[in-house]
């Protein structure tokens, strides 16, 4: 009792004192270029992880506009967002649009010298006055006197940009359903998981304070989907944990009639862990979340070390006696898992050398807790598996092993039916790592589609010292796309310089324009013959005066409303350099856009392919090194046991088993990712323990009935747990649970053939 | 007749005509507008046609002196000025073009709770001669538009004239079909 309360009190103290991180950013390895790594650092952490995409659907369009006009005002007093728009505001806010307007003349391309001469505003007039006489009046008169020559509507044209939005009762729907659209950015970072509760806390209840009706919500975002898979996988975990504890300790307690045997699994289970994370802690600096949740399926494996101790007791026996039995097959068990896992440590994938460490220290603290503390409990608490039954029947089951050769042939047809294969398909997809369902992935692009969101997985990126020399490097590729576009290589370019000029721009379109007597002259001539009054035009000499000495707008002038939520993703300054990116739409050929873009200076990436190549190139390697491990783990059987046939028929069960796992998925059509390297290292390590316990030498009917009867306790616990996993929500957790279902099940039965004694010479005897 | 109606409650008088309205499936006009522009020193003047179908259509076809076409239906404005691409407008992005529409359109279609969608509605008048004040309830549409009068003889409308906030005024005088 002391002990579980001492080991539960040992692990509590080492999780309030590890950093867990949570960031994939930090389990998956780096890019293999500058501008990889800094895309995929953006993709996991950046600007674009606090980005959230509301839909609305499910009612009129007058009720959905409603709603959202009553979520936004309620999301926008919550403090939780740096930005919540949903269209009301008519894209641009009206403080926005007198940024705009006010450095219109500086910004719009329209500037040029010949646009202030006197023929140029003549022509500018006289549209204005066929527009003040057409039906379009209202439209013409808003900006008419002030800006003739019409440079605030081109910007605002730019502006309105690749959204594809209607407007319904003012406020953005989808293009082609009744669905209202609300888009925001976050305060927290999507990686904030407290941050992003509250986020999504705010959603809801401004949502239900709405009262919706019939309406559905669609919260849609990086950050949303990192927090609704943590949860979903928090509550798989919780419902599944008290189920299979509650499975598992119906099955100790009919095993063993005591419910101490409980507690003594959790000590070196509990304390395995907690030295796990301990020595990632000291040897890492943090614990990643993903290699202690992977960590402990491993340490599954522990769960079996005290069920083999107890199990294999006599009543009433000492330790030592029960020790002196199985203290070989233990030890070597327990060794060779440890190499096994070893291999992982060597991989070079940050995420998998935490999970290698974590899990073999686990292993070796969990054995030898196992080993040398739990004998005095066992004794002290008696514990013991209830008496031996009838030893004629246990003969019979081992009668089973005649069928060994059909075993060998199973193997032997997983083995072809795998090369018929082509193989094991190795998934290399980061999307395959993501626990967001596919379904929500859908839905994301839909809104992002509808939202014009950027979401080009294809990009080219431009480099420099500060936020001017990138868009004047934009500036320089602007003909390049021009012709690109004419080509039909793309369809346009989303990049900060086409909303934002370069100061070096704005400053030269300013001595463009006319001295303030200059200009009034001009008007007055151009004036000529046109019925305007006098001094009509008047706000627009007098604005193009105070443009003369305006100051350049710049990025940093930019802060918040939706300009800024146009610009932040276009360019954006990481460590010392500025970055601009440069996002193709409706791309048509991206090997040409690629080699255009090369030829230009610019750095090309298929963000995509890039990430996937990253996954491929390390799970590869993780393949190798777990091979590695396994073959280190061979060595160490094949010194312990030093007899080849045995080391062949231990190695063959648990090959086997590998092989059927393997064979079974790839059938089945399943990819093997990082998910099943785990898993089956899993397998492997049960599968140790059973064909290693099944082939010790020299034993009487009696101790082979507690060992077939202890690792059918052990097997069926396993089951059990990872049986529930096999049916749960998370698509992580459902494959880690398939694979080991399998593997564990057809390395029992591959070790109770292939390791066991034939049952000949005792069917002689018998 | 003008103490007889206006012994009636407004409101009856009001629902009187527009149910009259409603039950006029076409009609066509020919149209003479006045724009009075601060900022220019002479008055704009076109002339044109006007034609209504039941429930939501509306086109409005200048002649002189700048031939323009301009055809509404449901919620999209099309706009073809001489020899350019027609512009088309949702008119739930542009409040101020949907309540010069709404005012013409929900009069003609009889629609009354169209016209208090974006104004305070009050009429003078009996049915056989009638005049509606539209006064924008909506403070976007009141930005732009301070008031907009519709007069009439029964299903015949005789008059539009709006007044914009800036002291603009387009007065469109309306008379049987050329």
């Amino acid at each position: 009792m002391a002990a579980l309360a001492g080991a539960a009190l040992l692990t509590g103290l080492v999780f309030s004192h590890v950093e867990i991180h949570t960031d994939m950013t930090d389990f998956l390895p780096q890019g293999r270029s500058d501008a990889a790594r800094l895309m995929l650092q953006e993709l996991r952490s950046g600007v674009a992880t606090s980005l959230v995409m509301l839909g609305i659907e499910g009612s009129p369009p007058d009720a959905l506009a409603r709603i959202s006009r009553d979520v936004t005002n309620a999301l926008d007093r919550s403090g939780q967002f740096a930005f919540v728009s949903n269209g009301a505001d008519r894209l641009l806010g009206s403080a926005e649009q007198q940024l705009l307007f006010s450095h219109r003349y500086l910004l719009s391309s329209v500037t040029t010298p010949e646009a202030f001469t006197v023929p140029a505003l003549h022509d500018d007039m006289q549209r204005l006055l066929r527009g003040l006489q057409s039906s379009a009046a209202p439209l013409v008169q808003q900006f008419g006197s002030a800006d003739p020559p019409g440079a605030f509507l081109a910007i605002a044209r730019d502006w309105r940009g690749i959204s594809k939005m209607r407007s319904v009762h003012g406020v953005w729907f989808a293009p082609e359903r009744d669905r209202a659209l609300i888009l925001a950015r976050t305060h927290a970072g999507g990686l904030d998981i407290a941050g992003q509760d509250a986020v999504t806390a705010a959603i809801r209840q401004a949502f239900t304070d709405a009262e919706p009706g019939n309406a559905r919500l669609l919260a849609i975002g990086p950050a949303i989907f990192a927090r609704e898979a943590a949860h979903a996988m928090r509550s798989d975990v919780e419902t599944l944990s008290i189920a299979s504890v509650i499975l598992a300790a119906a099955l100790l307690l009919w095993r063993f009639r005591s419910p101490w045997m409980l507690g003594i699994i959790a000590v070196p289970v509990m304390l395995g862990i907690a030295a796990g994370a301990l020595v990632v802690q000291l040897a890492f600096g943090f614990v990643h979340g993903v290699a202690v949740g992977f960590g402990m399926t491993m340490l599954g494996v522990t769960v079996d070390y005290p069920v083999l101790l107890v199990g294999h007791r006599k009543q009433g026996e000492a330790a030592p006696a029960t020790l002196r039995r199985i203290g070989q097959a233990f030890t070597l068990s327990v060794i060779t898992a440890a190499l096994g896992l070893t291999g992982m440590l060597f991989s070079g994938f940050p995420g998998l050398s935490q999970l290698g460490c974590f899990s073999v220290v686990g292993v070796l603290v969990a054995a030898s807790v196992t080993r040398w503390l739990l004998p005095r409990l066992i004794v002290a608490a008696d514990l013991a598996p209830v008496a031996a039954e009838d030893p004629a029947r246990l003969l019979r089951v081992e009668r089973l092993r005649a069928w060994r050769v059909w075993g060998v042939g199973a193997c032997a047809v997983a083995g072809a039916g795998l090369l018929a294969m082509g193989g094991p398909r190795l998934q290399s997809e980061l999307a395959a790592l993501s626990p967001v369902p596919s379904a929500a992935l859908a839905v994301d692009a839909e809104l992002r589609g509808e939202l014009g969101a950027p979401d080009a997985m294809s990009i080219a990126l431009v480099r420099n010292k500060d936020a001017d020399s990138v868009l004047r490097a934009e500036e320089e590729l602007l003909p390049v796309f021009d012709a690109l576009i004419a080509q039909g290589v793309l369809g346009g370019v989303e990049i900060a310089a086409r909303y934002l000029p370069s100061a070096a721009t704005q400053l030269a379109r300013r001595s463009d324009l006319p001295a303030p007597d200059v200009l009034a002259t001009r008007v007055v001539m151009a004036q000529e013959g046109l019925p305007f009054r006098e001094g009509t035009f008047r706000p627009f000499i007098d604005d193009v005066a105070a443009s003369r000495t305006m100051a350049p707008l710049l990025a940093s002038g930019i802060i918040g409303g939706l300009i800024a939520e146009r610009l932040r993703p276009l360019i954006f300054q990481r460590g010392r350099d500025w970055y601009g990116v440069i996002a193709p739409s409706d791309l048509r050929q991206p090997e040409r856009f690629a080699a255009a873009m090369r030829a230009a200076g610019a750095t090309y990436l298929d963000v995509t392919a890039e990430a996937n190549g990253i996954v491929a190139e390390y799970t590869n390697s993780a393949w190798r090194w777990v091979g590695l491990g396994a073959l280190a783990a061979l060595v160490a059987i094949a010194a312990g046991l030093r007899e080849p046939r045995r080391v062949v028929r231990v190695v063959g069960a648990i090959a086997g088993a590998v092989l059927m796992t393997i064979a079974v998925l790839t059938a089945a059509g399943v990819r093997l990712s990082l998910i099943h390297i785990v898993s089956l290292q899993f397998v492997a390590g049960v599968g140790l323990d059973y064909a290693l316990f099944f082939a010790r030498r020299q034993l009487d009917v009696e101790e082979r009935a507690r060992t077939l009867r202890t690792l059918v306790t052990c097997n069926a616990m396993t089951l059990l747990t990872f049986g529930l996993l096999a049916v749960c929500r998370t698509p992580l957790l459902r494959q880690i649970g398939i694979t080991v279902v399998i593997g564990a099940l057809a390395a029992f039965v591959f070790a109770f053939l292939f390791a066991g004694q034939r049952p000949r010479a005792t069917a002689e005897f018998a | 007749m003008a103490a007889e109606s206006s012994t009636r409650r407004p409101e009856g008088a009001i629902d009187e005509l527009m149910q009259m309205l409603a039950r006029v499936p076409e009609s066509s006009a020919s149209f003479a507008e006045v724009k009075v522009i601060a900022m220019l020193t002479r008055p704009l003047h076109a002339t044109g046609r006007l034609l209504y179908r039941r429930p939501a259509h509306l086109e409005k076809v200048t002649l002189e002196p700048q031939p323009e076409r301009l055809v509404v239906d449901g919620n999209r404005l099309t706009l073809t000025e001489a020899n350019e691409t027609p512009r088309i407008i949702d008119l739930d992005a542009e409040p101020a073009i949907r309540a010069l529409v709404d005012a013409i359109r929900g009069t003609l279609s009889g629609d009354l709770a169209a016209l208090r969608r974006s104004y305070a509605v009050t009429m003078e008048g009996g049915v056989s001669d009638w005049r509606l004040t539209l006064t924008p309830s909506d403070p976007g549409v009141a930005r732009l538009v301070t008031r907009t009068t519709i007069a009439g003889a029964g299903t015949a409308l005789r008059l539009v004239q709006t007044t914009q906030a800036n002291g603009d005024e387009i007065r469109m005088t309306i008379g049987p079909a050329p």
